[in-house]
């Protein structure tokens, strides 16, 4: 399968012109600067420049990717810089949802086992004699004279006579698919922000570098 | 009074705290007179002087007088989720140091933490954990021998459980930081380098067990002494990982774990690291002799080694193996002398 088109998820190209009069060797040297960071190796061969990042620091302007290959192309109307950086942080991202998404089913799965047994349970007759005597013990809690004073509301009766609804909606909530939703949801607005964010912070680090902002 | 450890060389100096030698290894800032203050216009000094108390103040009002309907453990995880939003967006307007700021890769990262507790951690925790605990505190709740509890003022109840709750997170946290067994799940989350308001959530899920109760996991019922206590803890313990200065009041600072507290706790300095040690009442830490006033900005292990998600999840393992074999492994056979 050619990865070709589908690198793009977690693959950044882009391209810059030179200035005017500006060598293959100094743009490099402009650049080296962002390539001796920590956890990172970085190799000039010619017009091309190959780096590799491990363990690099969160405050790295080029944290987000691993390596990459920058190659500097002389063309007729100048000299122009070409890239191509891999993110393992976007590929991560990129499939993440499916994680989420994997989670929720298994909660979903892993409820109706639970119901299942619940229910099997309550048949056999085991549970009731534990719950009565639980009910029973149940006591109102009383408010203290002070919070009565400072207006505090009253507590909550609690119910005797069998399963009251917090406890259905309790159970419900056991196994909720609902977070797994939220956050596979999240993980593809986040790869979404971050492709587009990247790309364009990447381009921008090269052309202040380039141009002796950085 | 303070002084900054600075670079004398390969070992600096260091500042003498009670019996201990602070700053020897890591750029550390000891002292309250010696850490920067917020600055600006009258507006801003008095919001991030006093925003702090402000939200404490308002979150035990709402709890103490919310009505029934809405004393529940879904409206502490949306106030929760509401207010990290907002301490997000102070991040942004207010940070405390350059080097702290968010970048896309590691909010990423640090949502993907969060991400793991609200979904598979929270599912294991249905069978193992904190579950069994939960139930026995909702049945406990509403029995008669423990009527002369629930009988106290409210606001007694809470500061009683968060301060209980707060207590043996403290030992447990001391135990963690010297006891290799401990050591080795909560060692990786010593791994980062920036606080922020989610890297609470970075670190091995075999930690998150030995030290959480997962609000989650009590649904609809709470009694409102523990969502007082809750919002206590909340209110006080968020700003351990954060990224905004405040000029917290010194009453604040005396009883309250602070960011500044917290970032010495995560320095690369390591007699600094073994102090402070509370979630939110630091004069836990005083009262063992553990506290130390200060702040720092170079935090982590290994000089700042960032240590990616897989590493996380694998490192007190295959470290806990190696030393295993360190230990038990066969010895060599003795080589006879000549």
């Amino acid at each position: 399968m050619n990865l070709r088109f589908i690198d793009w998820i977690w693959c950044i190209r882009g391209n810059l012109a030179l200035a005017p009069g500006q060598s293959s060797d100094e743009a490099f040297e402009r650049l080296r600067s962002l390539f001796q960071k920590q956890g990172t190796t970085h190799q000039t061969t010619g017009e091309t420049l190959t780096f590799r990042k491990k363990d690099q620091a969160a405050q790295d302007a080029m944290s987000i990717f691993e390596g990459g290959i920058l190659h500097i192309e002389n063309q007729a109307g100048g000299a122009v810089l070409r890239y191509i950086l891999t993110s393992r942080a976007l590929l991560f991202c990129f499939l993440a949802p499916l994680l989420f998404l994997g989670f929720a089913q298994l909660n979903i799965t892993l409820g109706k086992l639970d119901k299942q047994a619940t229910e099997a349970a309550k048949k056999a007759g085991k549970d009731t004699d534990a719950k009565k005597k639980a009910d029973a013990e149940k006591k109102e809690i009383k408010l203290n004279p002070i919070d009565k004073m400072l207006g505090a509301p009253e507590p909550e009766k609690p119910k005797k006579d069998g399963k009251d609804k917090k406890e259905e909606k309790k159970e419900d909530k056991k196994f909720s698919p609902t977070s797994g939703y939220v956050f596979a949801g999240i993980f593809a607005a986040l790869w979404l922000i971050g492709r587009i964010l990247e790309d364009w912070l990447i381009r921008r680090l090269f052309r202040k570098t380039l141009l002796g902002e950085g | 009074m303070g002084k900054v450890a600075r670079d004398c060389g390969v070992d600096m100096d260091g500042i003498r705290v009670g019996n201990r030698v602070i700053g020897t290894q890591g750029r550390v800032t000891v002292g309250w007179e010696n850490i920067p203050k917020v600055e600006g216009g009258p507006f801003k000094r008095l919001f991030f002087t006093y925003f702090q108390p402000a939200v404490l103040f308002a979150m035990i009002l709402f709890w103490y007088y919310a009505p029934n309907s809405i004393v529940k453990a879904t409206t502490a995880i949306y106030i929760g989720i509401g207010f990290k939003a907002l301490l997000l967006a102070l991040e942004w307007v207010n940070p405390r140091f350059d080097s702290w700021r968010l970048t896309w890769k590691e909010l990423a990262t640090d949502l993907f933490y969060v991400g793991l507790g609200y979904t598979i951690l929270n599912t294991v925790d249905n069978y193992i954990g904190d579950g069994v605990m939960i139930e026995a505190i909702q049945h406990a709740f509403t029995l008669e021998k423990l009527t002369w509890f629930t009988g106290l003022p409210l606001l007694l109840q809470a500061f009683l459980i968060a301060f209980i709750f707060d207590f043996g997170q403290y030992w447990m946290h001391r135990g963690m930081h010297n006891w290799y067994p401990l050591w080795l799940p909560h060692s990786v989350h010593h791994y980062i380098t920036q606080l922020n308001i989610n890297k609470g959530a970075v670190g091995n899920p075999v930690e998150l067990f030995l030290i959480g109760l997962g609000v989650g996991g009590f649904f609809d019922f709470l009694p409102r002494a523990f969502l007082l206590a809750g919002a206590i803890g909340m209110s006080i313990g968020i700003y351990q990982h954060i990224n905004v200065r405040f000029n917290s009041p010194k009453w604040w600072r005396f009883l309250f774990n602070t960011t500044e507290h917290h970032s010495l706790h995560h320095s690369q300095e390591y007699e600094a690291t073994r102090s402070n040690y509370a979630g939110s009442f630091i004069f836990i830490d005083r009262m063992f002799g553990t506290c130390i006033d200060g702040e720092a900005e170079l935090l982590g292990l290994e000089h700042g080694r960032r240590m990616s998600i897989s590493e996380q999840m694998t490192y007190p393992f295959t470290e806990g193996w190696k030393s295993l074999k360190e230990r038990f492994g066969q010895q060599p056979a003795a080589v006879p002398a000549e």
